[in-house]
């Protein structure tokens, strides 16, 4: 199948340093893609490079076979939604104005939601197990509720990409079994493409059919978990000596620290 | 999947809802500006006033005077600038991502200010004179806050908030000196002014300036889903299309104009910006859909209101309107800032 994002030898510079350099990555239909690596290995720019908010000064990102850079910005929007880390709301809005607003690229200056933009946001709720929470202020949601609305809020955006940026880093263990059944129902049962990047190896690995592996800025390895969680990789990129094992319960590979 | 849709949701806001409310408002801006007609040191009655509107029945030449070339332009001139401080208030908190933002705490009333004591030492006039030197000390606010609250990434809101505070407080030194060397009656005007005077208001006035607030208001509400996005996550905003950086910039000019021109003939009249958009989210939400209008009326009811206090409470006195705003303004918001202020401190 045809990759829906194609990064071809991609380098984006802030002022004199490469966050990012020589990338190449395919994002293929209905896969669950982990990004990791350590801190400052370019993660979150590689995100806004896909995204197309930030534009790389080297190769370039083809979003379904066309150029990043010839799409407006809404255009983007109507393809890829992201979940940014962390969302601070200054006033307080219920979960569904925060669902609906995924539909700002499609709408008009001075247009308002209609029943189509009511049926996605509806879908949305309903693919998130938010459906209850509509009414409540965001303000009063827990951190797992909020996350989920926020991916409630991609998904009203009905794009075929999405990217998460750290999306279980504040939540208890729990919400973070919660967060990644949703993403993995989300690609294998609805062909979406996701792309995760996290923190957390042990649950990436569990769940994602594949991962890129970072270090300074260029990808390390990448395959399916097996092959990119090794040992020798680990102690390469993140400068950490790890044991690893296989998960009891699922069978991916298992982190350990030494 | 495969799954019904069991639970409907309801549509959070409708355009018919904006129009209702906004309605409802307006008629009862129409309600207070009547009223305020009718009350004042000269007595009106409900017979004279309905005689000087549809001009039938008899009326003194003198009670018309008083009704239709005192207290209307004053009402009118507090209706349009109660209009413009609680939409710009409304602006720029949501600009600002601050609740505490608005014209008066910025400093762009205060240099407004700055120009009009200026003018009226100089012996300029109410007409002229001084509306263009407020109107240019205002400019100058702006200007001097986005020089020092530019940054790379666009306008950064806490800069922009304590250049405001730095520049009302070098502005109200410079007022201080022309008030402490004013000697003959010009100390009273200057006073009186710089507590929101809206007792030179003229119609002349308005034609001016009702103009620029309606352009403004349009071009406000054309960003409004602009602003729900901006103050739910300038990343997410930024994703989703909005160019935040033009937003910003925009709405900034746009308020700022129209505060120049409003203090130019009303002078410093305080938190009627923070109280009314403050009212509003409680009672309606956040979507600035809603919010603007409702605030622009509210705002324009709030300080006809207001005034109408202010030259009846002490009567056959009168007291500047801003003593009244911030009379109920200074204790709202230590209310708001004991009950919600949790929620806007990031923690």
């Amino acid at each position: 199948m045809d990759p829906v994002l194609s990064l071809k030898k991609v380098g984006f510079r802030y002022d004199g340093f490469w966050a990012i350099r020589d990338l190449d990555l395919d994002v293929k239909p209905g896969e669950l893609l982990a990004v990791l690596g350590p801190n400052g290995s370019g993660k979150s720019t590689l995100l806004k490079v896909v995204d197309g908010i930030l534009t790389p000064q080297e190769g370039e990102v083809l979003l379904k076979d066309r150029p990043v850079s010839g799409y407006t910005r809404s255009d983007v929007a109507k393809e890829v939604a992201m979940v940014a880390q962390e969302t601070h709301f200054y006033f307080s809005f219920s979960a569904l104005e925060v669902v609906l607003m995924g539909r700002f690229p499609r709408l008009g200056r001075f247009q308002f939601e209609g029943a189509r933009d009511m049926e996605a946001a509806s879908r949305a709720l309903q693919a998130t197990q938010c459906l209850d929470l509509a009414e409540r202020s965001i303000h009063e949601l827990s951190g797992g509720e909020k996350q989920r609305v926020l991916i409630a809020r991609a998904l009203a955006q009905e794009p075929t990409v999405i990217l998460l940026d750290e999306p279980t880093s504040f939540l208890d263990l729990r919400f973070k079994k919660e967060i990644f059944d949703l993403i993995s129902s989300l690609t294998h049962e609805r062909g979406l493409s996701v792309v995760v990047v996290s923190h957390d190896i042990d649950l990436a690995s569990q769940y994602c059919d594949r991962m890129v592996m970072l270090k300074d800025g260029r990808v390390y390895s990448t395959g399916v978990p097996e092959e990119v969680i090794t040992a020798s990789n680990i102690k390469a990129v993140y400068e950490c000596p790890v044991i690893i094992d296989k998960n009891p319960a699922a069978g991916s590979p298992r982190v350990s620290l030494v | 999947m495969g799954q019904m849709i069991q639970q409907t949701i309801k549509r959070p806001l409708s355009p018919m809802r904006v129009i209702r409310i906004s309605l409802a408002l307006f008629l009862f801006l129409i309600f207070t500006i009547l009223l305020s007609m009718l009350l004042g040191t000269a007595d009106v009655t409900i017979v004279q006033l309905w005689g000087i509107l549809t001009g039938g029945a008899e009326v003194k030449e003198m009670t018309k005077l008083i009704v239709l070339n005192i207290r209307l332009p004053r009402i009118i001139s507090a209706g349009l600038a109660g209009f413009s401080l609680s939409l710009g208030g409304l602006v720029f908190q949501a600009i600002l991502r601050n609740p505490l933002a608005d014209p008066y705490i910025l400093g762009v009333s205060s240099g407004g200010a700055f120009g009009a004591v200026l003018g009226i030492m100089l012996g300029f006039s109410f007409n002229l004179g001084i509306p263009l030197l407020s109107f240019a000390g205002a400019m100058l606010t702006i200007y001097l806050l986005l020089v020092m609250g530019q940054r790379k990434m666009g306008m950064e809101s806490s800069t922009i908030l304590l250049a405001g505070v730095i520049i009302n407080a070098f502005f109200t030194a410079i007022i201080m000196f022309f008030i402490s060397t004013a000697v003959d009656d010009r100390l009273h005007t200057m006073l009186f002014w710089l507590y929101g005077d809206l007792s030179q208001s003229a119609y002349v006035q308005f034609a001016i300036i009702a103009p620029v607030v309606v352009m403004a208001f349009i071009i406000l509400y054309g960003l409004s889903r602009h602003l729900n996005l901006i103050t739910a996550g300038e990343e997410t905003a930024l994703q989703l299309g909005v160019d935040i950086k033009r937003t910003k910039m925009i709405c900034f000019l746009v308020v700022s104009l129209v505060i120049g021109l409003v203090v130019s003939f009303s002078g410093l009249i305080g938190f009627v910006g923070l109280i009314v958009p403050h009212l509003g989210r409680m009672v309606l939400g956040s979507d600035h859909r809603l919010l603007m209008p409702v605030s622009a009326l509210g705002g324009a009811v709030f300080l006809v209101a207001a005034d109408t206090v202010a030259r009846t409470i002490i009567s056959p006195s009168e007291l500047p309107v801003g003593v009244i705003t911030a009379f109920i303004g200074a204790p709202f918001f230590i209310y708001l800032l004991k009950t919600r202020g949790s929620r806007w401190t990031r923690s």
